[in-house]
C-alpha cells in the first residue's frame, strides 16, 4: 500500500502532486507560448513519409546510433527504452498514490505481472545507460560536449527515479510478498537480503523510498524544461515537423517585397520550427565536429548557433510574455541584438555545406537559421565583409561574380568555334555557369563537357551572351531580392525559349535549378553532368579508352553530394577509367569535407584560422593519390590554390580534373591531353602510405 | 539646410574584357558589347558616398544626385538613390549628345545654377570612358567656384569645408569657403551598399527630366555643336609582345647571352 493513501501521506502528496503540475504547467505554457510566437511554417508535406520515418528516426533513434558514435548510440538506446518502458509504472505509481483501487494490480492484475519482469529488466538497462553516459562525461569527456552541471543533473534524478522504484518494490515484498512476486525478479532479490529486518523498520525504509520516488519524478519533470534535455520532450516532434526537402534548399521569403524587416534580426523572427530547433538541441556537438568553419578555427560553431536560438528566445522572453518568467539555467545577455549574439563572423563563416545538418541526431536545421540572419545583415543594415559587398555589386551590375575576368561569356564560344546555341529544337539546354565560362581554368572542363557531348551526339544547345548568373551567389551571400530578380529572370529566358531539360556542369546551378526554381514556378528536369556521363559510359556510348594509370582520389562536392544525394556517378566514371586506381578520403560520401567555396566563400574572404581548402588538400595528399576528381568547378579551384599551399602536394606536383576532363582524356585521345595526367606517377610515389 | 549636388554618369564597363572591346573606327564609336551592360562610374559613386558620409556627419543635409545622358543614364542615379540620396534630376536632349568636356560642364553648370541654393558639387575625379577629368573643373570656373580635386575625405564644418587631397607622394588638407566643387578619388574608400527598403524606395522615386530648353543655355554651346575638342582618329591600339627564352648550359653562359642580346636591341 502506496504511503499516500492515509493521513497525514495524503495532504502531503496532493499538496506536492498540485504544486508540481502546476509549476511544470507554467513552465510548459511559457515555452509554448514563446514557440508560438515564431512565424508560421506548415510542415505538414508528405505526411505519410513523417508517419513511417517515425519509426526509425524516433523510436530506433537511428540518426544517434551512428557507427562512428556507437557508444553514444547505446547509452542512448538503453536510456530511451528503458525511459519509455517505465512510464507504464510511473502512471501506475500515482494511480496507486490517489488509491489502491486505482492501480493496476488491482484491475488489470494478469499484464500488469506479465509487465514486471520486462519493466525490471529495463530498470537496471537504464542504469547501465546511466553509468555509460557518467563514464563518458567524467571520464572520457570527448571535446564536442558541453560538460556541464545540466547532464549530470539529469542522470542523477534518471538513476534515481529507477534505484528508488527498485527499492521500494523489494521493501514492499520484504514486508508483505504480493502474488507473484518474483517476477520483479530484481527486487525479489533484493528483498532476500531484507530478510529477518523488524517490519516498522522495513516499512520506514518502504516510506522513505517511496517518497523519494515521488519527489525525485516531480524534480526531474519540473527541470526538464529548464534544461537542455527538453529534448525528451521535444526530439519526437522536432523529427517529424523536419524539412524533407534537400538540404541544399534555401526557403524564400514570402511577399518579398511587402516586408518590413528582411531576414531575422529578432530572434521572434524564426518560425516556430526553428524556436523548437532551440528547444531540441542536445548540445551533442556533432555538428560541431563535423563542421568545416570550426575544425580550422573559425569563430563559428553550428551547435552555438543552435544554443543560441534557445538562449536567446528564453534569456528575452520576460519581454515577449505577458507573465514575468522565471530565468534558471539561462546563459544568454539579455537584449542585445541577435545579430550580435549569434557574432557577425560566425554568420559569416558559413559555408553552408550541410556537414551539421547531416550530423545532427534531432534534424536542427542550422543553414536557415544562419542564413536568415546573413539576409538581415546584407537586405536590412547592409553590413558584410568587404568582399562579400563587392561580390553582390559585381552580380548586381555585371551579372556575374567574377570580377576583373579577362574572358567574356562567349570567349570559349570563339574559341571552339561551333557550339550549337540552343534554339529550343535540342533536348538539353547545357548551362555552362558564370565560373564556366569566365574563369580560364574551368574553361578547360566545359570544353571538355562540350567535346564529350559532341562525340555521344547528345542533342544540346548553350545560351552564349544571354546567359546570365543563376543566383545560387546571391542567395547564399544573403541578397534574397536580386536571387529572386535572377531566378524570375532565368525562369522567364527558359520558358520563352522552350527549355525542359538541363544539363549543369556546376553543382551549385544544379541545385538552384532543381531544387529552388520551382519556389518561383519554375520547373525544369535537371541533370549533372557527371550523372549524365555517367549514363553514356554504362550505356557505352562514352568508351573511356586511353589508360590513366594514376591514383585518383574524388572529392564530393557538398551540393552535390550532402545535398543531392549525388554520390555514385562521378565515382562510376572514374573507375571506369582504365588503369585508373580510385582511392578514398577519410572523410568521404556524406561525410565529406567542404572545399571552403561553398556559401558564397569563392569570393569572400575566409576568416583568420587555417583555410579549409588547405586542410582539405593535406587530406587528399594523404591518400597517396596523384589526381584529385571533382564535379564542381569551385573545388576545383580551391584545389588547385591548396596545392599551392601545401608543400607535399606541390612538391609531387598533385593535379586537379575535373571528371568530365579525365573522361574526355580517356575518350578522346586525340584532344590535348595535359602531360602532368598522363605521365607516370614520380619517383617514390609509390612509397607514400596510402590511406583507405 | 546643407545642400549638396552629386554628378554622376553611367559609363561602358571598364571591366569589359580587352578581348571584347571594339571600336568601330569610321563612325570612331565604342560598340556595346553584347551581354555587358553599362555601369555607373565609381569614382562618381564615391562622390556620392562623401555626400552621405557628410550628411551623416552634420545630420540633415539635402543630396540631389545630376546626371546628363540617354534615358539608360537613369540607372547611375536610382543607384545612388538607392545609397540614400534625395532626388534626382537627369538631363537629356539629342543636343546633349556628343559634347566635349568643356560642352558638358555648360550643361551641368547651367542645371546646377537652377538647382540653388546649393552649398557643395561633388564630382568622380575621372570617368573610365574617357580618362579626360577635366570636366568639374571647367564647372567650377563656369560657376565661379573654388574646385579641390582628388579627395580622400570630405568635411564640412561650421560653413566651411575641409578636405584632403591625394598628392602623388602623400595627402595635403586644404580649406575653402561654401559653395564648392570637389572631386573624389579611390582613396576615399568603399561606397556603402545600398539597403533594401531604400532600393525599393529608389526605384519608386521620380527623377525629374530637363532638357536643353529647360537649361536655358543656347543649343550652339551643347554637344557636338558647343565642343572645342574634336576626335580626330579613334581606334585600339595593337600591342605586340615577343618572348624570346635565352637558353645556356649554366645560369653565366644564359646571362652573357642575355646582356648580349640586350645590348644588340640598345637596351643596355
Ligand atoms: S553548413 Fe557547414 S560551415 Fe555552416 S555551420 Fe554547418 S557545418 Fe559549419
Ligand atoms: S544542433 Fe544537433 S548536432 Fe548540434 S549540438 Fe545540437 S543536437 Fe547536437
Amino acid at each position: 500500500m502506496a504511503p499516500s493513501v492515509q493521513f497525514p501521506g495524503n495532504v502531503f502528496f496532493y499538496l506536492i502532486f498540485v504544486s508540481a503540475l502546476v509549476f511544470f504547467a507554467y513552465s510548459a505554457y511559457v515555452r509554448i507560448y514563446l514557440l508560438l510566437l515564431g512565424k508560421p511554417d506548415l510542415r505538414l508535406d508528405r505526411l505519410w513519409e513523417r508517419i513511417v520515418s517515425f519509426v526509425p528516426l524516433v523510436l530506433v533513434i537511428w540518426r544517434v546510433i551512428r557507427p562512428r558514435y556507437w557508444y553514444s548510440g547505446v547509452l542512448h538506446l538503453a536510456i530511451f527504452w528503458g525511459f519509455m518502458t517505465f512510464q507504464l509504472n510511473t502512471i501506475n505509481f500515482f494511480l496507486e498514490g490517489f488509491s489502491d483501487d486505482l492501480s493496476f494490480m488491482s484491475w488489470a492484475s494478469a499484464p500488469w505481472l506479465a509487465y514486471f519482469p520486462v519493466m525490471q529488466a529495463f530498470e537496471i538497462l537504464t542504469l547501465i545507460g546511466v553509468v555509460m553516459a557518467l563514464a563518458r562525461r567524467e571520464i572520457y569527456k570527448p571535446p564536442r560536449l558541453s560538460l556541464n552541471w545540466d547532464a549530470r543533473i539529469i542522470l542523477g534524478f534518471i538513476g534515481i527515479l529507477m534505484i528508488t522504484d527498485l527499492f521500494a518494490v523489494a521493501f514492499q515484498i520484504a514486508i508483505e510478498p504480493f502474488s507473484h512476486s518474483e517476477r520483479a525478479f530484481f527486487s525479489n532479490a533484493m528483498a532476500e537480503t531484507f530478510k529477518g529486518t523488524d517490519v516498522d523498520v522495513l516499512k520506514a525504509w518502504h516510506t522513505t523510498f517511496w517518497y523519494a520516488h515521488l519527489l525525485d519524478f516531480l524534480l526531474f519533470l519540473n527541470f526538464l524544461p529548464y534544461s537542455k534535455h527538453l529534448h525528451i520532450f521535444t526530439a519526437a516532434p522536432n523529427v517529424f515537423f523536419r524539412r524533407l526537402q534537400p538540404t541544399g534548399v534555401l526557403q524564400p521569403i514570402p511577399n518579398l517585397e511587402e516586408q518590413e524587416v528582411f531576414g531575422v534580426g529578432r530572434i521572434q523572427d524564426y518560425t516556430w520550427k526553428q524556436l523548437l530547433d532551440g528547444y531540441t538541441c542536445t548540445e551533442c556537438g556533432r555538428c560541431q565536429e563535423a563542421c568545416p568553419a570550426y575544425n580550422t578555427g573559425k569563430e563559428l560553431s553550428p551547435k552555438e548557433i543552435s544554443h543560441q536560438l534557445r538562449q536567446q528566445l528564453l534569456v528575452n522572453a520576460s519581454d515577449l510574455l505577458p507573465v514575468p518568467v522565471l530565468n534558471i539555467n539561462v546563459t544568454g545577455e539579455r537584449g542585445v541584438p541577435l545579430t550580435e549574439a549569434m557574432g557577425f563572423n560566425p554568420i559569416w563563416d558559413c559555408v553552408t555545406c550541410g556537414a551539421c545538418q547531416y550530423e545532427c541526431p534531432v534534424f536542427i536545421e542550422h543553414i536557415q537559421a544562419i542564413m536568415d540572419v546573413r539576409r538581415y545583415l546584407v537586405m536590412d543594415e547592409a553590413r558584410m565583409p568587404e568582399t562579400a559587398q563587392a561580390t553582390l555589386m559585381q552580380l548586381e551590375q555585371r551579372g556575374h561574380p567574377w570580377r576583373g575576368t579577362p574572358l567574356g561569356r562567349t570567349s570559349w564560344i570563339e574559341e571552339m568555334g561551333d557550339v550549337p546555341m540552343f534554339d529550343g529544337s535540342q533536348e538539353y539546354l547545357f548551362w555552362v555557369g558564370c565560373t564556366g565560362a569566365l574563369s580560364e581554368r574551368n574553361v578547360l572542363t566545359t570544353k571538355a563537357i562540350v567535346r564529350l557531348l559532341n562525340q555521344a551526339g547528345v542533342s544540346y544547345g548553350v545560351l552564349g551572351a544571354e546567359e546570365g548568373c543563376c543566383g545560387d551567389p546571391a542567395r547564399r551571400l544573403g541578397n534574397e531580392y536580386l536571387f529572386m530578380l535572377q531566378a524570375q529572370q532565368n525562369i522567364e529566358l527558359f520558358n520563352t525559349k522552350g527549355v525542359k531539360k538541363i544539363i549543369a556542369s556546376c553543382p551549385h546551378g544544379f541545385n538552384t535549378f532543381k531544387n529552388e526554381y520551382p519556389q518561383f514556378d519554375g520547373h525544369f528536369e535537371v541533370i549533372h553532368h557527371a550523372d549524365l556521363f555517367a549514363q553514356l559510359v554504362k550505356q557505352g556510348t562514352l568508351k573511356p579508352q586511353e589508360a590513366l594509370a594514376q591514383k585518383i582520389t574524388y572529392h564530393d562536392s557538398c551540393y552535390l553530394g550532402r545535398h543531392n544525394n549525388l554520390y555514385d556517378s562521378p565515382r562510376r566514371i572514374v573507375a571506369g577509367l582504365p588503369g585508373a586506381e580510385a582511392v578514398e578520403m577519410p572523410r568521404t560520401g556524406a561525410q565529406s569535407f567542404c572545399c571552403g567555396a561553398g556559401g558564397g566563400h569563392m569570393w569572400v574572404e575566409e576568416n583568420p584560422g587555417k583555410r579549409i581548402n588547405q586542410e582539405r588538400t593535406e587530406e587528399a595528399t594523404a591518400t597517396g593519390a596523384q589526381i584529385v576528381a571533382t564535379a564542381c568547378p569551385f573545388c576545383l579551384q580551391m584545389f588547385e590554390d591548396g596545392i599551392g599551399a601545401v608543400p607535399e602536394a606541390a612538391e609531387r606536383e598533385i593535379k586537379v580534373y575535373d571528371v568530365a576532363e579525365l573522361l574526355d582524356m580517356s575518350v578522346a585521345p586525340a584532344s590535348a591531353v595535359p602531360e602532368a595526367a598522363k605521365a607516370d606517377p614520380p619517383q617514390g610515389q609509390s612509397e607514400e602510405p596510402v590511406q583507405q | 539646410m546643407l545642400h549638396m549636388i552629386c554628378c554622376v554618369k553611367q559609363v561602358p564597363d571598364p571591366e569589359t574584357p580587352a578581348s571584347q572591346f571594339k571600336v568601330d573606327e569610321a563612325t570612331k564609336k565604342v560598340l556595346p558589347v553584347p551581354g555587358i551592360q553599362p555601369v555607373p562610374d565609381e569614382y562618381a559613386i564615391l562622390g556620392v558616398e562623401a555626400a552621405l558620409r557628410i550628411r551623416d556627419a552634420v545630420g540633415e543635409a539635402k543630396i540631389t544626385i545630376l546626371t546628363l545622358g540617354p534615358e539608360a543614364a537613369r540607372d547611375a542615379v536610382k543607384h545612388a538613390l538607392a545609397m540614400g540620396a534625395d532626388e534626382g534630376v537627369q538631363l537629356t536632349d539629342a543636343a546633349f549628345e556628343n559634347g566635349d568636356s568643356f560642352a558638358t560642364a555648360r550643361a551641368l553648370a547651367a542645371a546646377i545654377k537652377k538647382l540653388e541654393p546649393f552649398d557643395l558639387v561633388l564630382c568622380g575625379r575621372q570617368a573610365p570612358d574617357w580618362d579626360v577629368g577635366v570636366t568639374p573643373s571647367i564647372v567650377a570656373d563656369i560657376l565661379s567656384l573654388p574646385c579641390i580635386t582628388r579627395a580622400s575625405n570630405v568635411k564640412v564644418s561650421d560653413g566651411t569645408l575641409q578636405v584632403e587631397r591625394v598628392l602623388s607622394d602623400g595627402f595635403e588638407t586644404v580649406e575653402a569657403s561654401l559653395p564648392a566643387v570637389v572631386t573624389v578619388s579611390n582613396e576615399l574608400g568603399e561606397p556603402r551598399y545600398p539597403q533594401l527598403k531604400q532600393i525599393m524606395a529608389a526605384a519608386k522615386k521620380q527623377v525629374s527630366v530637363w532638357s536643353a530648353g529647360d537649361l536655358g543655355v543656347d543649343s550652339s554651346q551643347l554637344g557636338a555643336a558647343g565642343s572645342l575638342l574634336s576626335l580626330d582618329r579613334l581606334y585600339v591600339p595593337v600591342q605586340d609582345v615577343k618572348c624570346e627564352f635565352i637558353e645556356g648550359e649554366t645560369p653565366e653562359e644564359s646571362a652573357e647571352k642575355l646582356a648580349a642580346k640586350l645590348r644588340e636591341e640598345k637596351l643596355i
